[in-house]
């Protein structure tokens, strides 16, 4: 009863259609496999990787060419949301996990409750977790175990076109106030443009900005979980954008779609609220528009600055993997050091920001700015990191949650739902999650 | 007496290949997707100190059932049969038809064009429309918005539509191939018979070619009703591209799949499965009986 079973008479036809479309996704595994064969001296530790951030595979490349003790062979995965964690959590059910994944914050608690990845305290040194944001470290940081190692910190940011902000009259927004005033001038001087866009396939840009305003879901207390998210700064959030869908003052577009990319190439979108990585997107997406774009720190509410976390990466290592050692190397390699850093950030396609202090010098003089027409984005990177709000914390059932608010999201735009509709069937769902698995709730 | 045991072990012989393949990968998965789904994952703490898997009866199934989002699914899928499977065979049926008949140019033609779309890979076939769902991207939808017919493809009322064209496109050349190979094999005497009875067109394709071709019909009917349970790519690919009314539990099948790889929840998503199984089996019990019932009066 498999879904193509009538189909199999017509295999051969569909056959040649289908092995084009395979030989043309399937370049970046084949190709990695040269780098992985063995080196020359004694018998490296061989061990795999799963990410997909934009320059992983050059950052693989020159650990490999760095040392001849551990061998790292890199597959490149989709992205977590768009199917890398299911890969992930599959592996590891299925027993033929890679050593180590990628891993982004919000869903770091998701994989340790699940019993998906190891404990790695004893490989993680205090020297080393000192080298890192205290946020960083204690959002990989669980029931007092450390489960990853925190790559970038990701403070969020806004990007914007400055020559269309220059041509329509509108300022740089510093609080939200400011945004929507901005957004209402830039769609009276293009019909068709807009500031930004509403994501609602991803929630973790809205609980960023709900981070930003101070709100906290997930606490623990004990041995007991307490969501909220009815706090006020959440309920701030929800009717703020909602106010704007409701005035037509942003898009409701997925994010990075084509619907998304086409509408900032013809100058229907003209900002970004993103983060630190985001750089990145845009130079690999939209290389025609180099010297357009410049950063800012994101719109805040009192107008001191503040930030949340949207996405970001760490790296753990899978529960069945027998070379934690190896794997926990590596991570540290590429989280740690100098070189492991410019590797990714010369590749052209990221614009990290790492959750390390001390090798922001280096990504900041790896990273070509011209793009940005020379601006110091590193420099806004680091304001907006030291204003991330402390203490918020994910929940251990992302999946739940993520996958329940995405879905009313989507019924946002012809007015199926709220925001806040969203916000409260993701919160029910993931209490009801929780009990389900056993746990203590309160909320 | 030894012809038989020649018989016996040659059939065994003949059998066994069918019955290791049906083993392995009929008996032994929907065995253990049963076997899955009586247990759960329970966590203890904070839910950090790892998981153990206990016995819980039939408590997935009853999660499964009392969740409205999985009832929806089998309401969403109530109405793509009620529009597709008509659309589809009538389609179909006419299409094939329309080649079979006196009138029809170019035969080869067109079954090869109709038939075109089938060989393209679902996935493909999904991406392809939904890049021409989507506004400000579609050459159509704009097409459509300068001649004042605007449509939301993605809408909850163009949902539906939206994806039964998809399906259209993808299977309706398959169909009409498998009942224009029916009419084919119709003997012609017995329509130059009607004709010289004088039996029009009209008249010898629907008293003539339908009712002789009965067997075909319902072996179609009962593929496309299996198919339209399982239900699961052409949704998936829109809910993963687009922000849209098509939600990750959509369908029963989007609704396992979303338990398993998206929540964790590997007992919850097997219950579910297991359940749309016994209902599609019912179906097709139900589609093969009735079919049946109705041909013996005739």
């Amino acid at each position: 009863m498999s879904p193509s079973w009538n189909r199999t008479s017509h295999v051969m036809v569909g056959a040649a259609t289908a092995l084009a479309v395979l030989t043309a996704c399937g370049g970046s595994g084949a190709q990695d496999e040269k780098s992985a064969a063995p080196g020359s001296g004694g018998k490296p530790v061989s061990i795999t990787f799963w990410g997909w951030a934009k320059g992983s595979k050059e950052v693989v490349d020159a650990f490999n060419a760095s040392q001849k003790n551990i061998r790292v062979k890199y597959e490149e995965i989709p992205s977590g949301n768009a199917g890398g964690y299911a890969k992930i959590s599959n592996a590891v059910k299925a027993g033929n996990a890679p050593d180590l994944v990628s891993i982004e914050y919000p869903m770091l608690p998701e994989f340790v409750s699940q019993g998906s990845v190891q404990d790695i305290s004893g490989h993680l040194t205090d020297d080393v977790k000192k080298k890192f944001l205290p946020q960083a470290v204690e959002l990989t940081t669980l029931g007092g175990k450390n489960w990853a190692v925190p790559f970038d910190a990701a403070p969020q940011a806004f990007y914007y076109r400055k020559d269309l902000f220059k041509k329509y009259g509108v300022e740089v927004p510093g609080t939200w106030d400011e945004f929507r005033e901005a957004a209402e001038k830039v769609k009276k001087a293009d019909k068709k443009a807009r500031i930004g866009t509403f994501f609602p396939d991803d929630p973790s840009t809205f609980q960023a900005m709900a981070w930003q305003a101070g709100a906290r879901w997930f606490e623990a207390e004990g041995d007991t979980w307490k969501v909220d998210t009815t706090d006020p700064a959440t309920t701030k959030v929800s009717a703020y954008w909602q106010g704007l869908l409701d005035d037509g003052l942003v898009h409701n577009n997925a994010s990075f779609s084509p619907e998304w990319t086409n509408s900032l190439k013809s100058g229907g979108t003209i900002g970004y609220l993103g983060a630190s990585w985001g750089a990145g997107v845009l130079t690999g997406t939209l290389p025609e528009q180099s010297g357009k774009w410049a950063v800012a720190p994101m719109p805040s509410w009192d107008g001191k600055p503040a930030s949340g976390m949207l996405g970001g990466s760490t790296f753990a290592v899978t529960k069945d993997s027998e070379k934690t050692e190896a794997a926990v190397e590596f991570a540290q390699w590429m989280t740690t050091t100098e070189d492991g850093v410019e590797a990714r950030i010369a590749s052209g396609t990221s614009s990290a920001f790492p959750a390390a202090a001390e090798l922001r010098p280096a990504a900041k003089a790896a990273f070509d700015a011209g793009y940005f027409g020379g601006q110091d984005i590193y420099q806004v990177f680091e304001d907006a990191g030291a204003s991330i709000a402390p203490d918020w914390a994910w929940g251990p059932s992302t999946g739940t949650t993520n996958t329940v608010m995405k879905d009313q999201f989507g019924k946002v735009s012809d007015g199926g739902a709220t925001i806040a509709d969203a916000v409260k069937a993701g919160h029910e769902a993931t209490v009801s999650e929780l009990k389900k698995r056993g746990l203590t709730v309160e909320g | 007496m030894k012809a038989r045991t020649r018989t016996h072990a040659a059939a065994g012989v003949l059998l066994t290949p069918f019955f290791v393949l049906f083993t392995l990968v009929m008996v032994v998965p929907v065995g253990y997707a049963v076997w899955l789904s009586l247990f759960t994952e329970k966590q203890s703490g904070l839910g950090f100190g790892g998981t153990r898997t206990v016995f819980s009866g039939l408590a997935n199934y009853t999660a499964a059932l009392g969740d409205p989002a999985f009832r929806e699914g089998f309401v969403v899928l109530l109405g793509y049969c009620v529009l597709y499977i008509p659309l589809m065979i009538g389609g179909a049926l006419a299409l094939a038809l329309l080649l079979d008949s006196t009138l029809a140019r170019a035969r080869r033609f067109f079954q090869l064009a109709l038939f075109l779309p089938h060989a393209v890979p679902g996935i493909i076939a999904a991406l392809i429309w939904v890049y021409l769902y989507t506004p400000q991207l579609s050459p159509v939808v704009d097409a459509m918005e300068a001649g004042g017919v605007g449509f939301d493809f993605f809408a909850p009322e163009g949902a539906l539509p939206s994806v039964i064209n998809i399906a259209l496109w993808e299977w309706l050349g398959y169909n009409m191939v498998i009942f224009y190979a029916a009419l084919q094999a119709v003997d012609r005497s017995v329509l130059e018979a009607a004709t010289v009875d004088g039996a029009g067109a009209w008249r010898t394709a629907f008293s003539i070619k339908v009712p002789l071709i009965r067997a075909s019909v319902v072996m179609v009917a009962l593929f496309t009703v299996i198919g339209s349970l399982q239900l699961f790519t052409e949704p998936l690919i829109i809910n993963k591209g687009t922000g849209s009314s098509v939600t990750s539990t959509w369908t029963p099948n989007m609704y396992a799949y979303t338990a398993a790889f998206d929540r964790g929840d590997y007992g919850l998503a097997a219950a579910a499965s297991v359940l749309l199984a016994l209902t599609a089996a019912l179906l097709s019990f139900a589609v093969t009986r009735f079919t049946g019932r109705k041909g013996k009066k005739a």
